[in-house]
């Protein structure tokens, strides 16, 4: 029986074991669709009308090819919303009804194709599976009476929005264009970028109903070759009805699925993608999405934006060593503040120590439940600004946090150094650029803080312990999530704790970059022109 | 082999260095200074690494003829089935034992220092649950936890230095070996099974991805500990001279309580033992993964994690048991460890080195 079925789901063009799981009868959807086309235009139709027979928006039209007596009988098969008119009416209706002779033999597919069909994209099929998906994918069918076959010719309407600015990834100096919702449009983008024939972009297919494109990318000879593999197995174990973001994707590919971190990065901006890309890492491009995925990924590289490129590398090392540091306070701040104020009170130098516990007299809380209750209000707040319409969003969080602040302050719910605390901690979230990293501190501040509750900054250094090991053991497609850190790459370090000059990156990122080390040649320091008789030739003699 | 992970050279120094020094200079300097008064720094150098670079040798020149196997896999090779196994068994039980200790000093000290409401026992149990996850998740991920502890627990040793230099006078080193060399020996002796730790080398030489590095590594294990410890020891004596420290329980976190810059930075100290604490709790997790995996391996089972949960209930236990106290913890550590560890970091290794020579067991000189 299961080879039977195998051959079904050859025939029918579908994964043999989604086939193996029922067996389609007369009548059931889909069941026409195994078939394959007859040459009688009124059987076709027939069959085609019953396929579509739930879709009042496909529309048929027939039409007459020729004169006299040589004429042919046809029909123009489209799904209204999906067809661009204008390209319908020029290169195909004018087309096909401006012919006044038909060749000898009688018509043929290949004539119409090199004749007679201006278009770009014209394919021609034999089955209704891949006729019924090329109709419902936006193009249009053009039967013909005698011809067992359907010419698929795509004149898709553009639903996209046009290319767009960034949304989450906001930088200083830098392009500021974005991936949109259109996986051409992307791939344009990025082509655009890196105009060489060695940039492999492979076309998958992932879920039954939605058949979402992703496009793998990435640059032959400089990824490393068990990633592309290892990509293109993990999404072919996805078996699923339904894409409908990267999100999903990122879920659904991931080395360690119970870990709060994410391992792919979801990035929309074309600049970056292409910087990684060169990086030896590997990306899937999107259709309907305009996040590409990015893998693998390190922490190290959540924590690097692309404007620190695009600055001076004094101000972006600086930036950089900030941002660390943010996510240190982001992570431990409040814990710490409880910690130090449950349990480690001569930790403070005095005059700060009384002028706190003088601000903490009025609060029934204790620091943990009040720290709570902030942290909480504010994940709230940032929530509410998230989903409030675009225009009211920033200015109502804003506003909510400062009323909120000040009144809980003058209410005696929480003092003023727990609000500074607390803020502290949001604005430093807010310093990660990557989102989905930003997200996990978020999550993992509220574990830590039981912890220092409990045990003080004993009982952090244990959470935090549990907390590296766990970080350590992540690894995203093979790479160690903490990489150049732990294990420690030497060579690496200059751009993850800082970002070193553009010409001392002269070798690729070790671990995904091994392919082919070298990024630069040596010595491309800038340097002045040689002047006769100055010291610079002396210099240089030396060399 | 249990654990497929690998370690670097690099790796396995610190490693080596976190897991002799963590607990070492907590409680070492005390029964030093009582010992070789002013000159126990040469006692904790020098006398301590002659021990340490013994055993170090012994178990580099044993482990490499087994170079894929851990100790207690290969001992049934060497000594026949039966002996093997009971002597393999003996030494999951020492790693074991060594795990409570470790895990004692640690609860001990916090006990003692700070946390004085909180019985030790808790603080024993939530520190194992830390150890624990980082033993289940294997000897790769203790050593790159290890890269990331490293600096954070150098630092707090860094900070005392440099923050104390200015309380440090020079002349409580002064006279030098004014009791002769019999002093420094005997209080060299006590420090000796803190270096001998070392003999964990036997646990972790096959995870080493070059092995030829072993001895290197070794050398610049021991000359770390050479210096570090001097240090450590000559600050405590030249900032409160060698009668004070004698008396105090730990001398090296009154060091950190002694800190006090532009009268803002002080009172640190609890910042400082907490790093000092990151520290423990790896030395804890390497004891802890070598005694899984030699309970495992000598019990012949598949994966070393199903042999965590019983160890971590039995280190908690003796933990509490035998180490109920501060004294009772520093009874054993300076009346009967100096003989019990001499016999299993050296003597034991020394023995079954010789027996596998005499019985050509194992590969000969294989890197």
């Amino acid at each position: 029986m299961v080879p039977f079925f195998k051959w079904l789901g050859k025939i029918i063009g579908r994964s043999g074991d989604m086939a193996a799981g029922y067996s389609l009868k007369p009548g059931d959807p889909g069941y026409e669709e195994q078939r394959a086309l007859t040459s009688q235009l009124d059987k076709n139709l027939k069959i085609l009308t019953d396929i579509f027979r739930l879709c009042d928006d496909l529309i048929i039209r027939e039409i007459i090819i020729g004169r006299g007596k040589q004429q042919v009988r046809a029909a123009i098969i489209y799904l209204d919303p999906l067809i661009n008119y204008s390209q319908l009416q020029q290169s195909l209706m004018r087309s096909l009804l401006a012919v006044e002779e038909l060749p000898r033999p009688g018509i043929s597919a290949d004539w119409l194709l090199k004749k007679v069909l201006g278009n770009g994209s014209v394919s021609e099929e034999e089955k209704w599976v891949e006729v019924s998906d090329g109709i419902n994918r936006g193009a249009v069918c053009l039967l013909l009476e005698g011809l067992n076959k359907a010419l698929l010719v795509k004149t898709r309407e553009k639903t996209s929005r046009p290319v767009g600015q960034p949304v989450t990834e906001t930088v200083f100096r830098g392009p500021s264009d974005a991936f949109v919702e259109d996986v051409r449009t992307n791939l344009a983008l990025l082509r655009k970028r890196l105009p060489t024939s060695r940039l492999a972009v492979e076309d998958l297919e992932v879920g039954e109903i939605t058949k979402t494109k992703i496009k793998l990318v990435y640059l032959k000879g400089y990824v490393i070759d068990g990633l592309v593999a290892e990509i293109k197995e993990r999404l072919r174990r996805i078996k699923i009805d339904g894409i409908v973001g990267s999100g999903q994707v990122e879920e659904l590919i991931e080395d360690c699925p119970y870990s709060p971190f994410s391992t792919c990065e979801a990035t929309e901006r074309p600049d970056k993608l292409a910087a990684n890309i060169l990086e030896g890492r590997a990306a899937l491009v999107f259709d309907n999405t305009p996040f590409a995925l990015l893998m693998p990924v390190t922490l190290a590289a959540q924590i690097q934006s692309p404007q620190d490129y695009y600055e001076r590398y004094w101000y972006s090392s600086f930036i950089r060593l900030l941002r660390w540091v943010s996510l240190l306070i982001a992570l431990l701040g409040p814990s710490l503040y409880i910690a130090v104020i449950t349990f480690h009170h001569e930790l403070l130098p005095t005059s700060l120590l009384m002028s706190i516990i003088i601000a903490r007299e009025g609060i029934p809380l204790p620091a943990f439940a009040e720290a709570l209750l902030m942290e909480l209000i504010f994940e709230v707040l940032r929530e509410a600004g998230l989903r409030l319409p675009r225009a009211f969003g920033q200015t109502i969080s804003i506003v909510g946090a400062i009323v909120i602040g000040q009144t809980a302050v003058n209410a005696g719910l929480a003092s003023p150094a727990m609000v500074i605390v607390v803020s502290l901690t949001a604005i430093a979230t807010f310093t990660i650029p990557s989102p989905s990293m930003a997200n996990s501190i978020r999550i993992l501040r509220f574990p830590l803080m039981v912890f220092a509750a409990s045990f003080g900054l004993i009982g952090l250094l244990l959470a935090a312990s549990v907390l590296t090991s766990h970080l350590c053991s992540l690894r995203s497609f093979g790479v160690p999530f903490l990489s150049p850190l732990a294990p420690l790459t030497f060579s690496d370090l200059k751009d993850t704790l800082i970002r070193a000059p553009s010409w001392k990156m002269r070798l690729r990122p070790r671990l995904t970059g091994y392919a082919d080390p070298q990024r630069q040649n040596a010595g491309i320091k800038p340097r002045p022109p040689v002047v006769k008789g100055k010291t610079s030739v002396k210099r240089r003699g030396k060399k | 082999m249990l654990d497929r992970g690998r370690i670097s050279s690099v790796q396995l120094l610190l490693l080596l260095i976190i897991v002799d020094a963590a607990t070492a200079f907590l409680f070492g300097p005390t029964a030093a200074i009582q010992l070789a008064g002013r000159d126990s720094w040469l006692s904790v150098s020098v006398i301590a690494s002659a021990f340490g670079l013994a055993v170090a040798l012994v178990c580099i020149a044993l482990a490499r003829r087994f170079s894929q196997q851990v100790f207690t896999a290969y001992l049934p090779q060497i000594l026949g089935k039966i002996p093997g196994k009971i002597l393999a068994a003996a030494y999951a039980a020492v790693f074991i034992h060594y795990t409570a200790v470790i895990l004692n000093q640690g609860s001990t000290f916090i006990h003692v220092a700070f946390l004085r409401d909180t019985p030790p026992m808790i603080l024993d149990i939530i520190a194992i649950l830390a150890v624990i996850y980082a033993v289940y998740l294997g000897i790769e991920v203790i050593a790159r936890q290890n890269e990331i502890v490293w600096p954070v627990w150098i630092l707090s040793l860094v900070v005392i230095f440099i923050l104390a230099a200015k309380e440090i006078n020079p002349h409580n080193l002064k006279p030098f070996l004014e009791n002769g060399i019999m002093p420094v020996l005997k209080g060299g002796l006590l420090i000796c099974p803190f270096r001998g730790e070392v003999f964990i080398l036997l646990m972790l030489f096959p995870y080493l991805n070059q092995k030829q590095e072993a001895i290197k590594t070794a050398g610049y294990f021991l000359l770390a500990q050479t210096v570090v410890p001097a240090l450590i020891a000559a600050t405590i004596v030249g900032v409160f001279g060698d009668v004070v420290p004698a008396a105090l329980a730990f001398p090296a976190y009154n060091l950190a309580r002694y800190i006090s810059v532009a009268q803002f930075l002080e009172r640190i100290q609890v910042l400082i033992v907490v790093m000092w604490m990151a520290g423990v709790i790896i030395k804890a997790t390497v004891f802890f993964h070598s005694a899984a995996v030699a309970a495992a391996s000598t019990l012949g089972l598949k994966n070393y994690q199903v042999t965590v949960l019983p160890i971590a209930v039995a280190v908690v236990a003796i933990s509490k048991v035998f180490y109920g106290t501060h004294l009772q913890l520093t009874d054993f550590l300076f009346k009967i460890w100096p003989y019990y560890g001499f016999a299993v970091e050296l003597l034991i290794p020394a023995v079954i080195l010789l027996i596998a020579i005499i019985r050509k067991k194992g590969g000969k000189n294989k890197p």
